[in-house]
């Protein structure tokens, strides 16, 4: 238990690990190229987008798991996140703020909608809250769509501005600078709800997951909590959009943000442990990692080998992505139901109750 | 004990629960005193637990009332309640409103306004949005508002009239319980399931605890001491660091009444807290039980122990079918014929 507080001991904790290894991809493409000037090693532009669906998973997490509501329609607020930040920056509108006042401003409109929804549907139990938050995923892309006089429809906004640091400005060209950004904002969502876990919050999150009947009967004020949980979501995940869109410098079309982001979101949750953060991590490293970097390659690999063309199911990647998940999910719920990495127990500050006495003795 | 002089703390007046045709509760009533230890015995099916859900506001009672320090607990419909309600069907009127009409709203104020390259006109466009706003209520726009501000209003006193009795209320008001069917958190250490206990009573929230205020460090402190003296209040001490579904059933029942006095309740209900308890841990328990009572806790217990309830109760109260037919004080229970006949008999034949 002392050796926990020792600042070594914690470099060796996974989801430190995890991040500083994260942080040494785009090291491992440069060295690659030094040893290698021909080649053109490409690890950390498909990792991008594990950074991102990491964030938002963590959001998800808030709400899934440790407050144990299914929420089904984390895209929509992906979504609110990415059109406010469109909406507030580019220069077709009359708001134009910067990178990071538009960012600040994404995060309460993710509070807002997830305020908006959750008022009236946090009294709902299990499935309920399922159904309307699917709903609401659906909702939002027609919404989107539908109001053409003002996010473009099917267009999408364009151009979008990235941050500017210093006198450094993000720009399409340079994508290593975005995977730092992505990586950055990571690494403060993990301490957030790292937080926010270990805390009078998260236990009545957890306590709420655990027993609801129970955490009510303790004094929680189980909808208030809930509602918290559920704000805290939308905004992680309406950051999550914005940092997205942000590199694209377009929002892309509504359809973008549709039901199958959700469903990865909630399939890294699961697959990674359910209210566990380094499960996060090591889901969304997994789902995406497998996704952009072992399936182009392997298709590469079975072309190359002339065993399927390009008609065939195995001819792209996309064509079996979905495959593959459906059977991992199977598998995962017949042989570890709880995730790859299950929340331990006292991951809200193990070892507390010696702390504790320790500090009583001092 | 000085308890027959106290005051009561605890009045179920008259309380029926009706479950459809089924009647779990007839017209109990009963009151226990401040500072006593009060038994409710009866055969299994008789309405115990019902009741106690009914004091703990995890189901309403069908009819009569249950009094905490001489008044129900419950949300009372105040002034702020009629304003709160009024400004969000106000807030919902307009939004319904903005909403209906956000494409006109926006080109009348965003886009006749913008031209690319230009310094945007922030004061003309808001006179433009008032200006649209106000030509949209023309005609049948109205019924827009009115549609959006009976909406606001319905759902916030629906969400309301269901809330003004909840079990988080009455918990926070001082009435904590146990169940019957343990429901720890098992997932937790013993440490944070007391720690959940103490929620209500203590103040770090969302931005403190996400930032790490000092606020957060001093209150961690002081709480999780004061859990570490709860759990040896209950003798887990040693284990505050295991979870808790590894607990052995029996301190499992212990761990749920630490849990419970965390939020310093002033009356406690034990549903059946030596079911399951070998005849030493029952004895351990009965001295809990009175040390508790001695921290000036009230205890109400529901138990099928006799030698549990005659050996700590002050006064007895005995339901069957869901009527109460006997209280009084252990000996007074002990001869009453009728609990003879309804419960005790069949157990002293036995």
């Amino acid at each position: 238990m002392t050796q926990r507080s020792s600042p070594f001991a914690r470099l060796l904790r996974l989801d430190v690990a995890l991040l500083i290894a994260a942080a040494c991809v785009p090291l491992v493409d440069w060295l690659w190229v030094w040893i290698d000037p021909g080649s053109a090693p490409d690890l950390s532009n498909p990792l991008r987008q594990a950074l991102v669906y990491a964030i938002l998973a963590l959001g998800l997490n808030v709400v899934t798991g440790f407050t144990g509501m299914l929420h089904l329609g984390m895209a929509a607020f992906m979504a609110i996140g990415a059109y406010a930040y469109a909406i507030l920056t580019c220069d077709i509108y009359p708001f134009q703020f910067s990178f990071w006042s538009a960012l600040a401003l994404t995060s309460l409109v993710g509070v807002m909608a997830g305020v908006l929804l959750g008022a009236p549907t946090m009294a709902l139990r299990g499935d309920y809250l399922a159904i309307v938050t699917l709903g609401f995923g659906e909702i939002v892309q027609d919404v989107l769509k539908n109001l053409d006089d003002i996010t473009q429809g099917t267009q999408g906004i364009n151009p979008l501005p990235g941050p500017v640091v210093g006198t450094y400005a993000f720009n399409s060209e340079q994508s290593t600078p975005w995977y730092w950004l992505y990586l950055a904002f990571l690494v403060l969502v993990v301490i957030a709800c790292r937080n926010l876990e270990r805390s009078r919050p998260g236990r009545a999150w957890l306590a709420i997951r655990g027993d609801e009947l129970a955490a009510r009967c303790m004094g929680i004020p189980v909808v208030r909590m809930k509602m918290m949980a559920f704000a805290t979501g939308a905004a992680i995940a309406a950051v999550a959009g914005a940092l997205w869109v942000s590199m694209f410098t377009s929002t892309g079309e509504p359809a973008n943000y549709d039901f199958q982001v959700s469903i990865l979101a909630l399939c890294i949750v699961i697959v990674g442990g359910m209210g566990s953060i380094t499960g996060v991590l090591v889901g969304a490293l997994a789902m995406i990692g497998f996704a952009n970097l072992l399936l182009p390659r392997a298709t590469g690999f079975m072309q190359g080998q002339g065993w399927v063309t390009q008609a065939s199911v195995f001819g792209n990647p996309n064509n079996w992505k979905y495959l593959v998940f459906g059977l991992v999910l199977v598998l995962m719920m017949r042989f570890r139901p709880d995730g790859i990495l299950p929340r331990g127990v006292g991951s809200g500050g193990t070892g507390r109750g010696a702390a504790a006495r320790r500090g009583a003795q001092a | 004990m000085s308890a027959a002089a106290a005051p009561p703390i605890l009045e179920v007046d008259r309380v029926t629960m009706r479950f459809g045709g089924i009647v779990a509760n007839s017209e109990v009533s009963f009151s226990v005193r401040e500072g006593e230890i009060y038994a409710i015995i009866g055969p299994n099916g008789a309405g115990k637990t019902t009741l106690f859900n009914a004091i703990t506001g995890i189901y309403q009672p069908t009819e009569g009332h249950v009094r905490f320090k001489g008044r129900p607990v419950r949300r009372l419909f105040t002034v702020g309640v009629v304003l709160r309600s009024l400004l969000i069907g106000a807030a919902t009127a307009l939004a319904t409103s903005v909403a209906v009409n956000v494409t006109p709203l926006w080109i009348a104020s965003i886009d006749a306004h913008m031209v690319y390259g230009e310094s945007f006109p922030w004061m003309e466009a808001l006179a433009s949005f008032g200006r649209e706003l106000r030509a949209a209520q023309q005609g049948l726009g109205w019924i827009v508002l009115l549609v959006g501000f009976v909406l606001g209003v319905g759902a916030h006193q629906v969400l309301w009239f269901n809330a003004r009795r909840t079990p988080d209320l009455i918990a926070r008001a001082g009435v904590a319980r146990t169940f019957q069917n343990i429901r720890l958190f098992g997932e937790m250490t013993l440490l944070e399931n007391v720690l959940v206990g103490m929620h209500a009573r203590l103040h770090t929230g969302f931005w403190s605890s996400l930032l790490r205020l000092p606020r957060f460090f001093t209150e961690r402190r002081v709480a999780e001491h004061e859990a570490m003296e709860l759990l040896r209040f209950a003798g887990l001490e040693a284990r505050a660091d295991q979870a808790a579904r590894s607990l052995p059933y029996g301190l499992q029942r212990r761990l749920e009444i630490a849990r419970a006095l965390a939020s310093r309740p002033s009356v406690l209900l034990l549903d059946e807290p030596a079911a399951g308890m070998n005849p030493t841990e029952t004895v351990e328990l009965m001295d809990l039980i009175r040390r508790i009572r001695d921290r000036g806790v009230t205890v109400v217990l529901i138990e099928h122990h006799m030698r549990v309830v005659m050996g700590v109760s002050d006064r007895i109260v005995v339901l069957n079918f869901g009527r109460r037919i006997a209280e009084g004080t252990p000996e007074q229970i002990r001869c009453d014929p009728q609990c003879i006949e309804a419960y005790l008999g069949r157990e002293e034949l036995g």
